[in-house]
């Protein structure tokens, strides 16, 4: 993996009674957006950089995922846990106004969860090759118990796509690649928590509920979860716009960057 | 020594490009099968067991595992009732030994309780009672259990059974992952508070610190090749013992070994090369990495220690392929004339203080006339050579029936909690 793009500071914020910091990575400067990070944790790419040229980044990171905290992930017991700890530390940022959230695949669900069960939480909402549903004839596959060498096919059309490159070329130093490594799979492990062992936990039923103007971008070629699943939310979600971007996959925001950042700004009105 | 026979219930006709072409566990293909072998596997399975039970074994040692061709055993509590029935019928003094239920996948922990306690009658006290975390394939795939969630199902599963067996009065379980208004169960064990209690695991110190903290025999369960595995699982935990003050006493330790002899060394090869690839190829090696190792079920420290150094797997990650040659040379099989192995045996048994060793007799693809010639020249021919390898030393066998001449104590003994141990 790549160093990061951007310069971040952290800002953690107690939730849960106090047994738990909810901490956010932070970037940029402008009005705020709030990114969900995928099932892998917390990376600030070049799609983020450039968002932030314009905009504060807010990214949480999944109780657990944290840099020298992994057992936070002990204190959260489910879902519902999950969001209710996502509300909790989101309100107390203390932010003027509702910010714009995107999310991407495990951030996709879990933005929509959010947006599902407090429909005034976001001003607008992005989801990016969201989990959360399953339909037959609309394959998923199991990315956790899939193995290594056969990710960087699982997650891009192209696997030799610099970006995909750049995520999948080990660390040269050994210890480094050891300790990014057994993140990068704890960090799986964590988000599996709330996911295992389908990732349907009753979306389908919630997502009417999401009043926020909400865009939904696919890759056409997502071999992780079928773009099939873009009309659903965009079926589920009343006046949203679906984009389904071709010679794409499952991260559209790193395969194909400047499609994904133009749908995201023209969606932002910018 | 306690001398057990262990075994596994494989399906032994598959063909030989099996290996190739399918996994041996979790979506093996029904269609490959005879339903009539199956039935006939079972029986041999059993009359096998039955027969170690009558020609002089201590107990009789089996498994769990779940949508698995190379173990077609879903649920153990129902052989070992079958078993306890049979042998308590025949005045067979054998422990009935399931080495699991596993604790980690159950989602009904007091029907595994239960069971148990209904085993522990039908053998007037001589069950002993085994609990596996469980393989991930297994509990994370199988049934469904988030691999981050294993390890705490477990210690509160575990805590919650010897609660149920051990409480005189009923109670109330509220637990992160189960709940019951009235915990009563009937019958409670035969053997009180608990029959011998055992957790089985494949080198996890976090295993065996428990088996320390809460007297508990441990098994290590392992077919990674025992030259290559032994130094490491067995010196962590006897430096363990050391460093908690518990003394190196080998009746806490079981381990599993895959045997087989015949007359000569040359003649016990040409009778079991084949059966011995097979067990490993279509079974251990035929599990998908993947399917094994799922991320959330080992913590970071563990992660990284086993990225810096995977030695504690031996030769896991070449079990498919695996020739017989090189499964003798690592002491992931013993086989040979009845010398040749009774003298491994003893040396693996001293070397690494074991003081309960399973044999694995019939294995594979082993026909029922072969493995019964198997069990029936181990008995006469081994087994006498083995049995007082610890006598003398002053140690006593608490992990071990009353019944069978164990000394079972539980007198103020640490518990275990929903969270650990108090």
């Amino acid at each position: 993996m790549a160093a990061q793009l951007v310069a971040t500071r952290e800002q953690a914020v107690d939730v849960w009674g106090g047994r738990l910091k909810l901490r956010f990575r932070v970037a940029g400067k402008g009005t705020p957006i709030l990114y969900l990070h995928p099932a892998g944790g917390l990376f600030f790419d070049p799609f983020l950089a450039a968002l932030a040229e314009s905009h504060t980044i807010y990214a949480p990171e999944v109780p657990g995922t944290s840099d020298g905290d992994p057992n936070a992930i002990h204190l959260v017991d489910d879902l519902w846990d999950l969001v209710l700890i996502y509300e909790e530390g989101i309100r107390k940022l203390g932010l003027a106004a509702p910010p714009v959230v995107i999310g991407q695949s495990f951030g996709g669900m879990l933005a929509a969860e959010l947006a599902s069960s407090f429909p005034a939480m976001f001003s607008k909402v992005v989801l990016l090759d969201p989990i959360g549903l399953r339909k037959e004839g609309l394959p998923i596959a199991n990315w956790m118990t899939t193995p290594p060498e056969q990710l960087p096919a699982l997650l891009f059309r192209n696997p030799q796509h610099p970006a995909a490159q750049a995520m999948f070329t080990p660390p040269a130093d050994p210890e480094v690649m050891v300790k990014q490594t057994s993140a990068l799979v704890w960090a799986i492990g964590c988000t599996g928590k709330f996911v295992w062992p389908i990732a349907e936990k009753g979306l389908k039923k919630r997502l009417h509920r999401v009043t926020a103007p909400t865009l939904v971008v696919w890759g056409e070629d997502d071999a992780l979860i079928s773009s099939g699943y873009a009309a659903e939310f965009g079926k589920a979600i009343a006046g949203s716009r679906v984009a389904v971007i071709p010679e794409c996959g499952h991260i559209p925001q790193a395969e194909q960057m400047p499609a994904t950042l133009a749908l995201v700004r023209e969606f932002l009105g910018e | 020594m306690k001398i057990n026979a262990f075994s596994q219930v494989a399906y032994r006709q598959f063909e030989d490009d099996f290996r190739r072409k399918h996994d041996s566990t979790v979506d093996t293909p029904w269609s490959l099968v005879d339903p009539a072998k199956v039935s006939a596997t079972y029986r041999d399975y059993l009359d096998n067991l039955l027969l170690a039970a009558r020609s002089g074994f201590d107990g009789l040692v089996f498994t769990e595992h779940g949508q698995a061709s190379y173990d077609m055993m879903s649920n153990p509590s129902l052989v070992a009732s079958a078993l306890a029935y049979a042998t308590e019928s025949e005045g067979l003094d054998v422990a009935i030994y399931p080495a699991g239920r596993s604790l980690g996948k159950a989602r009904e922990p007091l029907r595994v309780a239960e069971e148990y306690a209904m085993i522990d009658h039908f053998s007037n006290g001589r069950l002993v009672a085994g609990f596996p975390v469980g393989l991930m394939y297994d509990a994370a795939v199988n049934n469904g259990i988030a691999p981050i969630d294993i390890r705490s199902r477990f210690d509160e599963n575990l805590a919650l059974v010897m609660r149920a067996w051990r409480e005189k009065e009923p109670f109330t379980w509220n637990g992160r992952h189960s709940q019951f208004e009235c915990v009563n169960i009937w019958p409670r064990p035969r053997q009180a508070p608990r029959p011998p209690t055992w957790l089985t695991a494949t080198g996890n110190p976090a295993t065996m610190k428990t088996c320390f903290d809460l007297d508990l025999g441990f098994n290590y369960l392992s077919w990674f090749g025992t030259k290559l595995t032994g130094p490491r699982i067995f010196g962590r935990l006897w430096d363990m013992a050391d460093a908690m003050g518990r003394p190196r006493n080998p009746y806490q330790v079981g381990f599993v070994q895959v045997a087989a002899i015949a007359d000569t060394d040359a003649e016990a090869e040409r009778l079991y090369r084949r059966h011995t690839e097979y067990f490993f190829n279509c079974g251990p090696g035929g599990i998908a990495p993947g399917k094994l190792a799922i991320p959330g079920g080992i913590g970071i420290p563990g992660l990284q220690a086993i990225m810096r150094d995977p030695s504690d797997f031996g030769i896991a990650h070449e079990l498919r392929d695996v020739k017989f040659q090189r499964l003798v040379d690592v002491g992931a099989a013993f086989v040979g004339s009845a010398d040749t192995v009774a003298q491994q045996l003893a040396e693996l048994c001293k070397q690494f203080r074991i003081g309960n060793l399973h044999l694995m007799l019939q294995f594979g693809s082993m026909p029922r006339e072969l493995a019964r010639e198997n069990i029936e020249r181990f008995a006469k021919q081994v087994l006498p050579r083995l049995r007082d390898l610890w006598k003398g030393e002053g140690f006593e066998h608490h992990w071990w029936p009353e019944r069978l001449g164990g000394k079972p104590r539980h007198e103020a003994r640490p518990q275990p909690t929903r969270a650990g141990v108090a």
